[in-house]
């Protein structure tokens, strides 16, 4: 699944309190294929998956699609703990923050994981998307959908109530943050390309397919 | 030639055998009688002083079950006779993989029974993947 030719290697991190269903969510999104590699030594353990992206043109039309391919990052446990190493956010440039929607302390805790987000990830203000997970729990639900958006919209990031169990909103979660940072990119390319008016058909940052995580380097 | 084991290391794996019993097969709140009255805990470079403080972080760690799986134990005895040791091991906490960990220990004769005065744990993880 790792080899093959892609246009851009993308790093996602997943956050949150233990038992939010940071696992599950993965899993639900990399269509319950249980493909999880660990890596011991770093307490890590993450899932690939290919997508295609289409950005819409400047005039409107869609383009022929950029090949992604997605490595989902996952801490296997090391949070319980309280210790996430730095090797967990390096390189990644995209955040999915989850909290449980039945569980108050794990929505306190966003502040939490804002705040290590801004001191470990690669710049101030990463592309982060929060999710409300366990949305299927209607009945055991203790924060409310307002409440969620007015912090997301404090943050000035895209929220969404996910259920990892039925599959509710978690591949629209992971196709907007894929969004953001493909936007992010393409503002950084944008500054490369204008001068010497090349378009080269994959872009400046067209990764080795038998080289690592190229495409996580962006130049803002 | 078998050789008698110092009466230090016999202390030594009696706590760590009790230490970790208490942690895996129990609610942990007996870990508390482990340690004396002002002992310290670092774990995972958070600090908790007193038997009270060390008790409240054990029992409320997030995870229904683990177990502890050493795979080696050191013993010391130190100059003013109390004894130190370091446990090298695995553990797996509910259907995570399998990590490994460090745990330091000091050990004080105080009336009449030893009692853990220091506690350092760390996961065995690292920050560069290689």
């Amino acid at each position: 699944m790792s080899d093959g030719e892609y246009d851009y290697l993308i790093k996602f991190l997943a956050l949150g309190d233990s038992g939010v269903g940071k696992t599950s969510f993965l899993y639900q999104y990399t269509d319950s294929k249980f493909n999880s590699k660990f890596i011991t030594t770093v307490g890590i353990d993450f899932r690939e998956k290919r997508v295609l992206y289409k950005s819409p043109g400047p005039d409107g039309t869609s383009s022929k699609g950029q090949k992604i391919h997605m490595q989902l990052w996952d801490t296997a446990g090391q949070e319980r703990f309280r210790s996430l190493t730095t090797a967990f956010f390096r390189d990644a440039m995209g955040f999915l923050l989850l909290f449980d929607l039945t569980n108050e302390q794990s929505f306190l805790n966003v502040r939490h994981w804002m705040s290590q987000l801004q001191i470990h990830a690669y710049c101030e203000n990463p592309d982060i998307v929060l999710c409300g997970n366990k949305c299927d729990l209607s009945d055991q639900r203790v924060i409310s959908e307002n409440q969620a958006r007015e912090l997301a919209e404090k943050y000035g990031i895209p929220y969404f109530e996910t259920s990892a169990a039925n599959g509710h909103n978690v591949s629209q979660a992971v196709e907007v943050l894929l969004d953001l940072i493909m936007k992010r990119m393409e503002r950084c390319v944008d500054k490369s390309w204008i001068p010497d008016g090349t378009v080269r058909a994959n872009g400046p940052f067209t990764p080795d397919p038998s080289e690592g995580s190229e495409g996580s380097r962006c130049a803002c | 030639m078998a050789c008698e084991k110092e009466i230090w290391q016999k202390i030594g794996e009696g706590f760590v055998q009790e230490y970790y019993n208490q942690f895996d097969n129990t609610n942990r709140m007996g870990l508390g009688n482990l340690y004396s009255p002002d002992a310290c805990l670092t774990w995972e470079g958070s600090p908790f002083q007193g038997r009270e403080a060390i008790t409240g972080k054990l029992v409320n760690l997030p995870f229904k079950r683990i177990k502890h799986i050493i795979t080696e134990q050191d013993f010391q005895p130190t100059v003013d006779s109390c004894i130190l040791i370091m446990v090298f091991g695995q553990l797996q906490v509910d259907d995570d993989p399998p990590m490994a960990f460090h745990q330091v220990f000091m050990l004080k004769s105080q009336n009449c029974a030893w009692a853990c005065t220091n506690d350092v744990f760390r996961l065995g993880i690292h920050n560069i993947p290689v």
